[in-house]
């Protein structure tokens, strides 16, 4: 019989998790959606944001400018990957796309370990306040994660809803070439696309470095969790992304306070059981013809 | 003459893996064979149904940790580890298979890749009494001699090696000559035209599922005798694009890409991670490198050089399967 307080607390454990899975998946899914892309390569923006905020806190002292750093950083390294590579292969299939963007992350991975050293570094928590939440002692920094997922997820709502930009790439998710036929530049919203997805990937890399410590590795770590997100969700759909990446998040957190082990074991088995039900997710798309 | 033909390119090419074994030093062999057919499986995979599997060291560890339990525990002829490897691997293929190869390809990528991250944690944590976790199992003072190839001495293994991958190499000859071998590229082009012949796409699918992953499973099983000793380090997320980066710097689906890929692969490691100990990063921009310039990979571009070159040799048109394939 598990207590109130170890529930309150895994609840809330599991929502700040599910908040950083929201955050990196979310690049990966509207990817998906307008470019017809697997890239693996957030991994890398995710694990770039957690090193510029060990860097920029222990230069400067401020987490919160280290985060935001990561943000720029991650949305600059996206930007210059998409000109030198994406760019030439976007009406390439998907497993193609898959394994080029793998070999971007490994060669990434090898560019930090050549500037940071194979040593996991620890980073500060901004925010050490608690909070009482029914006689359960909350960090206040997780119930911040949980804000920021949340206005994220209220911002590229707007953005796709209310914006002109955010039309014509919800409108190229179901149909590119009409897009183009209006004389939008789909280039350009692809750039802008991946630069965003890059940028939100460095948030969740600079948020999580607190809780974890960065290594080289962060990205290849977190890897399977991202990918059960996208999965249970359904590639493409930012809804699913936002249900299963909590889903997945309240798994991960409960799961482990049941027996350890279920942390890693427990998401997978729930992917597996949606899927047996519903191969593509929950809210997946077809395959919409390009 | 044309059974001859049929055998050429295979005694040839096994010919030079031989040269390797006495110019280069007895580990690096072993690695290379292994390590090919660990790749042949993945190669199958994405170059004969378009399926691309990040997953591959899942069935490594199935394979290789089935042997490992039967020796360790039960047993201590290698032979029948490594049957029971195959055994396991099979098994798990036909299983996992099932589910899996009804999903997308996307989604297959992905799966696959999730299910590699999980076996790794259950053999580092979930099943840590067995497995002893991160320290593995070592089992070489447990194998016992056996009688004609001696598979606990490295120079012997070698031979065992060598007259599996050249058995192997003969199964996948065949498969890609046969009907099988037709339809799973059917598959791949166009699905719906297979169904409209009268064949069932996921009983193809299942098969080259099967017969792909139980061989990644033969690679398990022959790590696990040739070290004596698994880990879930064989397993683990870092190292789960090693066959697809073999794969395609050899040449997707092509016979001899994984030996060609494993050789320079391998070599590449052991070179570079002795001068500057960063390898990834020169993996990373060679496999981006070999993606932008058509993918075709090593022995992709090499091979029409080659059956131009033998051609001119034979002077006459000789048919296209006969030379470098």
């Amino acid at each position: 019989m598990m207590s109130t307080q170890l529930l309150i607390s895994g609840v809330i454990f599991g929502l700040s998790l599910g908040g950083i899975f929201f955050l990196m998946t979310i690049g990966l899914s509207l990817c998906f959606g307008l470019m017809r892309i697997i890239t693996l390569d957030q991994l890398l923006y995710y694990s770039i944001g957690g090193y510029i905020t060990y860097t920029v806190s222990v230069v400067v002292g401020d987490i919160w400018l280290g985060v935001l750093g990561g943000v720029i950083v991650g949305g600059l390294a996206a930007f210059a990957v998409e000109r030198l590579v994406f760019r030439r292969i976007y009406d390439r299939d998907l497993p193609f796309t898959m394994i080029t963007s793998f070999g971007v992350l490994i060669g990434g991975v090898g560019v930090i370990k050549y500037f940071w050293g194979l040593v996991p570094r620890p980073v500060a928590e901004p925010i050490v306040a608690q909070v009482y939440i029914v006689g359960t002692e909350i960090p206040v920094y997780r119930l911040v994660i949980i804000g920021i997922a949340a206005l994220v997820y209220v911002g590229i709502w707007l953005f796709l809803n209310r914006t002109i930009i955010g039309k014509a790439i919800r409108a190229g998710t179901e149909d590119v070439e009409h897009v183009e036929g209006l004389g939008i530049n789909v280039y350009r919203l692809f750039t802008i696309t991946f630069v965003i997805a890059g940028g939100l990937s460095g948030l969740a890399g600079g948020l999580h470095a607190p809780l974890i410590m960065v290594d080289p590795n962060m990205g290849l770590e977190v890897l399977a969790f991202v990918f059960m997100v996208v999965i249970i969700g359904g590639l493409g759909s930012i809804k699913g992304t936002l249900i299963s990446s909590f889903l997945v998040g309240q798994v991960v957190s409960l799961g482990s306070l049941i027996y350890a082990p279920l942390a890693q074991m427990a998401p997978f088995a729930v992917m597996l059981l949606i899927l047996l039900v519903r191969p593509r997710g929950l809210f997946g798309s077809q395959l919409l013809k390009r | 003459m044309n059974v001859l033909r049929w055998w050429w390119g295979l005694v040839l090419a096994f010919a030079l893996v031989a040269l390797v074994r006495v110019f280069l030093p007895l580990p690096f062999a072993n690695e290379i064979i292994i390590f090919s057919i660990y790749t042949m499986g993945c190669n199958y995979l994405l170059g004969r149904v378009g399926y691309i599997s990040f997953g591959q060291p899942a069935y490594l560890a199935i394979g290789g940790y089935a042997t490992s339990f039967y020796l360790f525990y039960f047993g201590t002829n290698p032979y029948v580890g490594i049957l029971i490897g195959i055994a396991g691997g099979f098994v798990a293929a036909l299983a996992i298979g099932a589910l899996f190869v009804r999903l997308r390809g996307d989604y297959f990528a992905l799966v696959n890749l999730a299910l590699a991250v999980i076996i790794f944690y259950v053999m580092q944590k979930m099943l840590a009494g067995i497995t002893h976790g991160d320290n593995g199992l070592w089992f070489l003072t447990n194998m016992a001699s056996t009688p004609v190839l001696d598979l606990s001495r490295p120079d012997q293994f070698f031979i065992f090696a060598f007259l599996v991958a050249f058995a192997l190499w003969a199964f996948y000859k065949y498969l890609d000559d046969s009907i099988f071998g037709a339809l799973c590229l059917a598959t791949k082009l166009n699905d719906d035209k297979v169904k409209f012949l009268g064949y069932s796409s996921f009983n193809i699918r299942l098969s080259a599922f099967v017969i792909a992953n139980t061989t990644t499973a033969l690679a398990g099983a022959m790590y696990a005798v040739y070290l004596g000793f698994v880990s879930p380090e064989i397993t683990s997320p870092a190292r789960a694009a090693d066959p697809v980066v073999v794969t395609i710097l050899g040449g997707v689906g092509t016979l001899y890409g994984p030996l060609v890929g494993a050789i320079v692969y391998t070599g590449m490691k052991d070179v570079l991670s002795k001068v500057f100990g960063n390898w990834e990063l020169v993996i990373g921009f060679v496999l981006v490198f070999i993606m932008l310039a058509g993918e075709r990979g090593i022995w992709g571009s090499l091979e029409p050089l080659f059956q131009k070159l033998i051609l001119r040799v034979t002077g006459k048109a000789a048919d296209q399967s006969g030379g470098g394939r």
